[in-house]
């Protein structure tokens, strides 16, 4: 293959269709904004047979959150309509590790201050020299703090200046880090379930003094409930109240196990009845 | 028993602290009773319906999901329509004073004339107590109750979450199929849905 090296990106100053054809949700009152919304690339040019990441940057006014994938008791996730050229595609966005908000009966999964939302963005891989159309999202969102606001946002793509590349991958390497990882391969994971209750067992072979666990599906896992923790030594088991909204039996528990700001690992335990 | 142990139990309580569990009202279970006055003064006992169907609408006029369906005229189309057909249909408003959704007696009735709302009735619950009896999380939030007293359905109003308004056509409004089967003998097909809303204000 001789495609090696960065492909270089020519923007086109070509108006999103979708920002000309927009128009503002029928009947609903323009309402104040609490959060700050770009779409931005990490580098001005696309690795040859790599993605190219971009992200939507949320600058949130303080103490408002929006949510995490899955949003908890209330709220919704942010959703991305993308506006792509022929031959471009953007893959899932990845979630950073949320913070868990509120108290009482409702908590909810989501994020404050400053938080990009990445995912990989992928161009024609046949030439060399590659002419972006702009590249255009529609971004819909609630922002609450303890009141909700609903948020749209009409987002063309920008690409660093030459003077702002180092800031640039600053920003998106504090995302990546924020990101949950796999987890190690000498931990082993289990689960069990019975009436009320999965017990996730996770053998780290190191004392873990704490941990939670954050489901990424809503509605199966009480998401205000105790998570009875125990140390076992050689890792922990917690016991996760299921949620009165599951009403199936599930195979597989997926989410987060999150031992620290930094230290969450994507799990997907197989669910064995008790 | 070591420093150690004592940071475990220290570690566990710090979990255990700052959740609290509430018990919802099951599906399939008794509806949980509760005496709640309503915005004329009227006293309101859940067990006092047996014998026909109650719909609990959890509201918060300034909450955007619950914009979306009373500015479409969807919530008050259903509640016409529902209690046109002998349902009684209670709307509750949870809020603490000083929060969102928040309102006195004559506040609420003033707003209903302007909204054409039809509900039986409205309760004023600023404690949370009913709220959290049936462990309401979002506005709205619904549930159905059968003439024999049991919870036949807990959830969202519908299947799209989300605060536009266009959302409400196509949408599967839950409490209308919910209905529609129960009222005509037949199992409800989605008693248990996953309510979506801003989060009821409870104090504090």
């Amino acid at each position: 293959m001789a495609l090696q090296g960065h492909i270089r990106i020519v923007l086109f100053s070509a108006l999103c269709a979708m920002l000309v054809s927009a128009k503002r949700a029928n009947g609903q009152l323009p309402v104040e904004s609490h959060a700050k919304v770009e779409l931005m690339a990490e580098e001005n040019t696309m690795p040859a047979g790599k993605s190219l990441w971009i992200g939507i940057l949320f600058h949130l006014d303080e103490g408002w959150h929006i949510y995490w994938q899955n949003a908890g008791d209330s709220g919704e996730p942010p959703k991305v309509q993308w506006e792509l050229p022929p031959g471009f595609a953007v893959g899932t966005i990845r979630w950073p590790q949320p913070l868990r908000l509120g108290s009482g009966s409702i908590v909810d999964y989501g994020y404050q201050g400053e938080v990009l939302l990445m995912a990989p963005m992928d161009g024609p891989t046949r030439s060399r020299v590659i002419s972006i159309p702009s590249i255009c999202a529609v971004v819909k969102y609630i922002v609450c703090r303890e009141i909700c606001v609903p948020g749209k946002a009409q987002l063309t793509l920008s690409f660093p200046q030459a003077s702002e590349t180092s800031q640039r991958r600053a920003l998106f390497g504090r995302a990546r880090a924020q990101l949950p990882k796999s987890v190690p391969a000498s931990w082993r994971t289990s689960a069990e379930s019975d009436k009320d209750h999965f017990i996730l067992f996770v053998r780290t072979n190191s004392q873990v003094h704490s941990a939670a666990f954050l489901p990424v599906k809503p509605g199966e896992v009480e998401n205000s409930a105790a998570q009875g923790f125990v140390s076992t030594g050689r890792g922990f088991r917690l016991t996760l109240q299921k949620s009165t909204q599951l009403t199936k039996s599930i195979s597989v528990l997926r989410g987060l196990v999150v031992l620290g700001p930094g230290r969450a690992f994507e799990v997907a335990v197989p669910v064995v009845a008790r | 028993m070591s420093k150690r142990f004592a940071e475990l139990v220290v570690a566990g309580l710090a979990i255990l602290i700052g959740f609290s569990v509430a018990l919802a009202a099951r599906v399939g279970e008794p509806a949980p009773d509760f005496t709640a006055t309503d915005t004329n003064g009227k006293v309101h006992k859940l067990s006092e319906y047996r014998g026909k169907f109650v719909v609990l609408e959890w509201t918060n006029r300034d909450c955007p999901y619950t914009q979306k369906q009373y500015n479409s005229r969807n919530m008050q189309r259903l509640q016409r329509e529902w209690t046109g057909k002998g349902v009684i249909w209670l709307t509750i408003i949870s809020s603490a004073p000083g929060k969102q959704g928040y309102v006195t007696a004559s506040e609420e009735n003033a707003y209903l004339k302007e909204i054409n709302a039809a509900p039986t009735a409205v309760l004023l619950d600023p404690t949370g107590a009913v709220g959290q009896l049936y462990d309401a999380k979002t506005t709205p939030h619904m549930f159905i109750i059968n003439s024999q007293g049991t919870l036949i359905y807990n959830g969202a109003i519908d299947d799209r979450p989300t605060t536009d308004l266009a959302d409400v056509n196509g949408a599967k409004n839950y409490v209308s199929v919910s209905l529609q089967e129960a009222t005509s003998g037949k199992p409800v097909s989605n008693p248990t849905t996953r309510p979506y809303g801003c989060s009821v204000k409870y104090p504090n």
